[in-house]
């Protein structure tokens, strides 16, 4: 009886933060309509647009890092779906709003199949491996010219068409970008409320106590692995179609850096931090346009001092702030 | 050209490229033995070895033994301060300190990038005039690259098994705890092994910053290297990073005249991804709990 007492007012609590989530949402979605209209000129609406798809490959990087694992081949995975999704496109005529989606597919049965085999490693050799693994996309896309067109890129990638209107242009794009940013935000909060994100956690924190408690970890992360790259497959597929062009150099190293730092910039403990993080540094070098050559560098910094000052991440700001004011 | 001609040219090229992979694996390879932190700022460190060699002897013509040094000292100096103020408070746990590290590679290949642009600046010769043994030609520049390299090892390895700091980096290594006990300054072994290592990897960009041109982007590739020699030779092995730095050269050399440069390189990447899987600790590196 007693028990059923405590879970009682429990179970409302999530009840009602369910509610209120889905109720933030609807704010967001009714603030968003507007967006488009209210920014000055379409350069601001191309940026908002960017900083949604960097939400989805943090996001999805938050993913695989939430067991534990540090993916450096995060941008491999984006091109990936990018140059499935254009090249099947464009030779097979496939309407781009499937490609899409048999892209994320494909990208995400390809991470399944590499995961079964690299991530029997751990810690630094599968960030190792992943990074080797970048580096032959890398190579693999500059040298198969037959099917990518090696360094020139690809270019007059379709528009996505859906129900006879073209998300080509960029106020257009931008209901799309933010119906699959919400798709993936929702997808990985659901993801981490249900037993998958209960496994991923344990194995997070401590893995050979997880396998111990009977978890197949090496399944687990296989999947976490499959569904962030798979995730990631859509981000960069989203981001052929808009940009229409695609090169070598759109999916590189850098970029999987790139994505780690809005993880670490954002907070590594909590998917916020992902969103945060890729909200904070998408449209900052275009604030320190003013400091030509400087923006790189402060982009570096900003990661050691995070890293130095504040190891939890933006969110972790109102606590920060709490402490320093003499709060416990 | 007959076939032993282009034996023995590969053999040069690879022994060339080979000896430098091998300085800038063991100095990767030293720190991560140590400090348990996989270094992605270490090709920046030869970058900045390469701009000192460019100043110091192609601008105001000191003589190369006097850049080397100069590399050797500020790289070195300059890799203890940030292992002292960045890198130490970070070292809690290995990813963090794996992505302090990137975050400095940003930093320095920027502002190299800011101060001396982008465009690459070729370097005079060291040494110049061509070796001529019967068929086979090779360059006096080439064998001096080996020499000297090869002699830098020497010291390096002399230093690691004499010296008293030498060993005691080998101490930490083996088991920091034990070492804490025997009296070790683990704490300041810490900066001095990552000022070590990093002016390793100056004295190779110095060294082939006259067969390469000198840019803020030539460390990227000996560091990509790096990593694969030592996962070839063991994460943590120093005898293992020389070993699969010679190895790795050789592989690439013939590898490229045999095969072409392509299909060398994807060769390349998927023996390492093999290597990990099948053997993680590489080929004389120790098995991890």
């Amino acid at each position: 009886m007693t028990i059923l007492n405590e879970n009682a007012p429990d179970a409302e609590n999530v009840g009602r933060s369910v509610w209120f989530r889905i109720a933030l949402i609807a704010v967001a979605c009714a603030v968003a309509a507007f967006i488009p209209g209210l920014l000055p000129n379409l350069f601001y609406v191309h940026i908002v647009n960017l900083t949604l798809l960097s939400g989805i490959f943090a996001l999805s990087l938050w993913v695989i890092y939430s067991v534990g694992q540090l993916s450096l081949c995060h941008a491999a995975f984006a091109g990936l779906g990018a140059y499935i999704s254009a090249i099947i496109s464009m030779r097979l005529n496939i309407p781009p709003a499937l490609s899409l989606v048999l892209s994320t597919l494909a990208t995400a049965a390809l991470a399944a199949a590499l995961g079964a085999v690299i991530l029997r490693l751990r810690g630094v050799y599968f960030v190792l491996v992943t990074f080797l693994f970048g580096q032959m996309f890398t190579l693999l896309a500059l040298n198969w010219a037959g099917m990518t067109n090696g360094a020139n890129g690809l270019i007059g990638i379709k528009a996505v068409t859906l129900f006879g209107i073209s998300f080509g242009p960029r106020p257009m794009f931008f209901y799309l970008a933010f119906a699959m940013f919400l798709m993936v935000l929702v997808f990985v909060w659901a993801l981490n409320r249900s037993t998958f994100g209960r496994a991923f956690n344990s194995i997070e924190q401590n893995i050979n106590l997880a396998e111990t408690c009977g978890i197949d970890t090496a399944r687990y992360q296989v999947i976490a692995f499959a569904i962030g790259s798979g995730i990631a497959g859509l981000g960069g597929a989203l981001m052929a179609h808009y940009i229409r062009f695609i090169s070598p150099d759109t999916f590189t190293f850098h970029n999987s850096v790139a994505y780690i730092t809005m993880l670490v910039v954002g907070g590594r403990s909590l998917f916020w931090g992902a969103v945060l993080g890729a909200a904070f540094l998408t449209p900052l070098p275009e604030f320190l346009r003013d400091f030509e050559g400087l923006q790189h560098i402060i982009y570096g910094a900003i990661m050691i001092v995070v890293l130095r000052v504040m190891p939890g991440g933006l969110i972790s700001l109102p606590r920060t702030l709490a402490r320093i004011g003499g709060a416990k | 050209m007959d076939i032993t001609t282009l034996l023995v040219q590969s053999g040069v090229n690879g022994l060339v490229i080979g000896m430098m992979y091998a300085l800038m694996a063991i100095g990767f390879t030293l720190v991560f033995g140590i400090m348990r932190i996989v270094n992605f700022a270490h090709g920046e460190f030869y970058m900045a070895g390469a701009f000192i060699a460019f100043f110091t002897y192609a601008q105001w013509e000191l003589p190369f033994v006097a850049t080397i040094l100069i590399a050797i000292a500020v790289v070195g100096i300059a890799g203890a301060i940030i292992e002292w103020v960045l890198i130490r408070p970070l070292r809690t746990d290995e990813l963090t300190g794996m992505i302090a590290t990137l975050g400095i590679s940003v930093v320095l290949q920027n502002s190299a990038l800011m101060f001396f642009g982008a465009s690459p600046r070729p370097m005079p010769e060291v040494v110049s005039g061509l070796v001529r043994m019967g068929p086979v030609v090779f360059s006096w520049s080439r064998v001096f690259v080996i020499v000297a390299a090869a002699f830098v090892v020497g010291i390096f390895w002399l230093f690691m098994q004499k010296s008293k700091t030498g060993r005691a980096m080998r101490a930490v290594a083996q088991d920091q705890e034990a070492a804490l006990i025997q009296g070790i300054d683990v704490g300041r072994i810490y900066p001095f092994a990552f000022g070590l290592s990093v002016a390793l990897a100056a004295v190779a960009g110095a060294l082939m910053a006259p067969v390469f041109s000198v840019s803020p982007f030539v460390g990227t590739a000996p560091m990509l290297k790096a990593f694969i020699v030592v996962i070839l030779g063991g994460l943590g092995s120093v005898p293992g990073a020389l070993l699969g730095g010679l190895l790795l050269g050789m592989i690439e050399s013939y590898g490229a005249t045999f095969l072409g440069s392509v299909v060398a390189d994807m060769l390349e990447l998927g023996l390492v991804i093999a290597i990990l899987l099948v053997r993680p600790s590489g080929l004389m590196g120790k098995k991890e709990a």
